[in-house]
């Protein structure tokens, strides 16, 4: 294990695990709920780590991404109605990222809206063009690091720390009308769709055989899943609690993505503002690129293309031709001139609707000892994934009630 | 089934209930401009992002005002009071704007 | 596994990827075709969007065929290496025929410019 590749993975999985849903919801859950939903992004957190580590170690031991042996698994219907799901849920969160890149840069420099949409797809998809792989992870990653912002401001505004822990344990705040109830429900379900997106586990399964990871790099699977998403999600409670702190008493419920970096700006000022501009930049940027790259992985492992941003563009045309192409539907969508919000709210649905379809093949495959040898689910990986997909099975079943009857967590 | 057999027999037409969510969204939009305008005012924030913040916002409230069911209300001309503001208004003129438009709010949610 | 050994046809071969000589995906086992009357042996793996006829409802096969076409190509049992994961195949995808869109897409890619 050398020390360096694993900080760098470390540093790039924290910096890459916030994106525009997790921003969005994480500054309303802290200026709706106060501290009281803290447990429920840690509590996916861990279940982010479970699939990721599953997803990993798959890609390490059978040698193949999740995409293609999931279809082996499932057959080619309910193979279909999967890569279906997913292209759909992948193209409007990407659709989102792009709207929340654009945004930024407006709050940037100004430029206009759907200007910056067209140039800022151009240049996502000229750096894919151009870096291997390996660069296009750390770049993104690297520089979302600018994020820690958002805790330095934490620990600026002198919060009651006492509450904060309080909020890691599992709890639903006295009082509460039946709306506020129902409300409270719906944040539940979206930062669990937020932080279980679908693309993040393709993205590292297929990353993985890109990097042709081994046996040997089990443990640095274990511990950049552990210590990069653990991390990374402190870094969206950071911005809960800052919410809580500084929106909530205001009575503001953040309506823009830009209302985020107000959290930093407060204590820090204007280089507060612009470090966090940056971070949310570079994140939200990051997240674009996971989410086409996951649905060109997806679809050309799905048929059996050749794939990979190991190879040159011109190696793997059809999956060079996809991605290229699904960047492009996205940024159409964004054209439309759909609020952005709508599109983070539509992501979060869909993805809630295809996580039970993502996971339950990756689960299936990670306890398969006909692929993963003596490598398979232990008790506890086993035991937790189960728990997990039950937990998203009735998020998923109860993500449209919940959304219509808060009018999307609005009351 | 029966969650959108309520929802559908739930209030029709025009109602302030039906508004409560609009006047939520400008009360939060109007509590942001405000500070936003205080953070500017110290200095805290650059210039380009004040500009872009209050052009969205703006368009936010707009689209609140134009969802109303009931616009010519005691709250839809509080919405419509708020928009006439310019960009650069006091922190203070926005929050009693903002403190009306929570009265009516939690009038409406305790009936 | 061998390829003249016994399998679980469902279970061990279908949908599985194909790996060419050259380490390159070149599809998936789309289907099978036997060969015998009275004793049936595996005769060929099929690969290619037609291969589906018999594995979804007719709607469904139209809309696809539509948009991927209908090719189906067929790999001998006698090319292949080893069954795992994966299918490894004893030649490069293109001899058999496999990999056509792949060069029919490469005409629109520009070779320069990546790292």
């Amino acid at each position: 294990m050398n020390p360096l590749e694993l900080t760098l993975g470390i540093m790039t999985a924290v910096g890459g695990f916030v994106d525009i849903s997790e921003l969005v919801f994480a500054a309303k859950a802290g200026s709706t709920f106060g501290y009281a939903l803290i447990w429920v992004f840690a509590f996916s957190t861990v279940g982010i780590i479970v699939f990721s580590e599953m997803s990993g170690r798959v890609a390490a031991i059978a040698k193949q991404p999740v995409f293609n042996l999931m279809r082996h698994r499932l057959g080619l219907k309910l193979g279909l109605v999967t890569l279906l799901a997913s292209i759909i849920s992948n193209l409007v969160t990407c659709a989102a990222e792009i709207g929340g890149v654009s945004l930024i840069m407006n709050y940037l420099t100004g430029a206009p809206y759907l200007v910056m949409a067209v140039v800022l797809t151009l240049l996502i998809i000229l750096s894919i063009w151009v870096l291997p792989f390996k660069w296009i992870e750390r770049i993104y990653g690297l520089l979302g690091l600018f994020m820690i912002v958002f805790a330095a401001a934490l620990v600026g505004i002198h919060p009651p720390w006492a509450k904060i822990a309080a909020g890691f344990v599992p709890q639903v705040p006295h009082g509460l009308s039946t709306k506020e109830l129902m409300t409270f429900g719906y944040f539940c379900v979206a930062i669990v769709s937020a932080v279980l997106f679908p693309y993040e586990v393709y993205f590292y399964s297929s990353g993985g055989i890109e990097e042709e990871w081994g046996p040997k790099d089990l443990l640095t699977n274990r511990i950049t899943s552990i210590l990069g998403m653990g991390l990374g999600s402190l870094l969206a409670i950071s911005i809960l609690a800052n919410s809580a702190q500084l929106f909530g008493p205001a009575n503001i419920s953040p309506e823009i993505p830009g209302s985020a970096a107000l959290e930093a700006a407060i204590p820090f000022g204007k280089w507060g503002l612009i470090l966090a501009l940056l971070g949310m930049l570079f994140a939200v940027a990051g997240a674009a690129v996971e989410t086409c790259m996951a649905n060109a992985y997806s679809i050309a492992q799905f048929f059996g293309w050749k794939w990979g941003r190991h190879k040159k563009p011109w190696d793997a045309p059809r999956f060079t031709v996809t991605w290229i192409a699904l960047f492009v539907a996205a940024l159409l969508v964004v054209l439309t001139g759909i609020n952005v919000m709508t599109l983070v709210e539509l992501a979060i649905l869909f993805s809630i609707l295809v996580l039970p379809l993502t996971y339950l093949p990756l689960l299936l495959l990670a306890g398969d000892r006909q692929y993963m040898r003596e490598h398979v689910n232990g008790r506890l990986a086993k035991g937790l994934g189960w728990v997990y997909f039950a937990v998203i099975t009735v998020a998923a079943l109860s993500a449209i009630p919940l959304y219509l009857l808060t009018s999307g967590g609005n009351g | 089934m029966l969650i959108l057999a309520a929802l559908l027999a739930g209030c029709s037409g025009s109602c302030p209930e039906a508004d409560l969510q609009y006047i939520k969204q400008a009360r939060s939009i109007g509590a942001e401009w405000a500070l936003i305008n205080e953070q500017a005012n110290a200095n805290n924030l650059t210039p380009t992002y004040v500009t872009s913040m209050h052009v969205w916002l703006r368009q936010q409230l707009q689209t609140s005002s134009t969802s109303l069911t009931k616009p010519d209300s005691r709250y839809g001309k509080e919405i419509q009071a708020l928009l006439q503001q310019p960009d650069d208004v006091a922190p203070d003129e926005i929050r009693a704007h903002v403190a009306r438009l929570k009265q009516i709010e939690d009038q409406l949610e305790s009936a | 596994m061998k390829p003249d050994g016994p399998m679980k046809l469902v279970a061990d071969l279908l949908d599985l990827p194909l790996i060419d000589s050259e380490g390159c995906y070149c599809g998936i086992v789309d289907d099978v075709e036997f060969s015998g009357s009275k004793e049936l042996k595996l005769k060929a793996l099929l690969v290619g969007a037609g291969a589906y006829s018999g594995r979804m409802p007719r709607w469904l096969y139209r809309i696809l065929t539509k948009v991927a076409g209908d090719r189906v190509t067929r790999v001998p049992m006698n090319r292949i290496r080893s069954i795992a994961s994966a299918v490894t195949l004893d030649c490069p995808g293109s001899e058999l025929g496999l990999q056509r869109s792949e060069k029919t897409a490469a005409k629109w890619i520009p070779k320069w410019g990546a790292m």
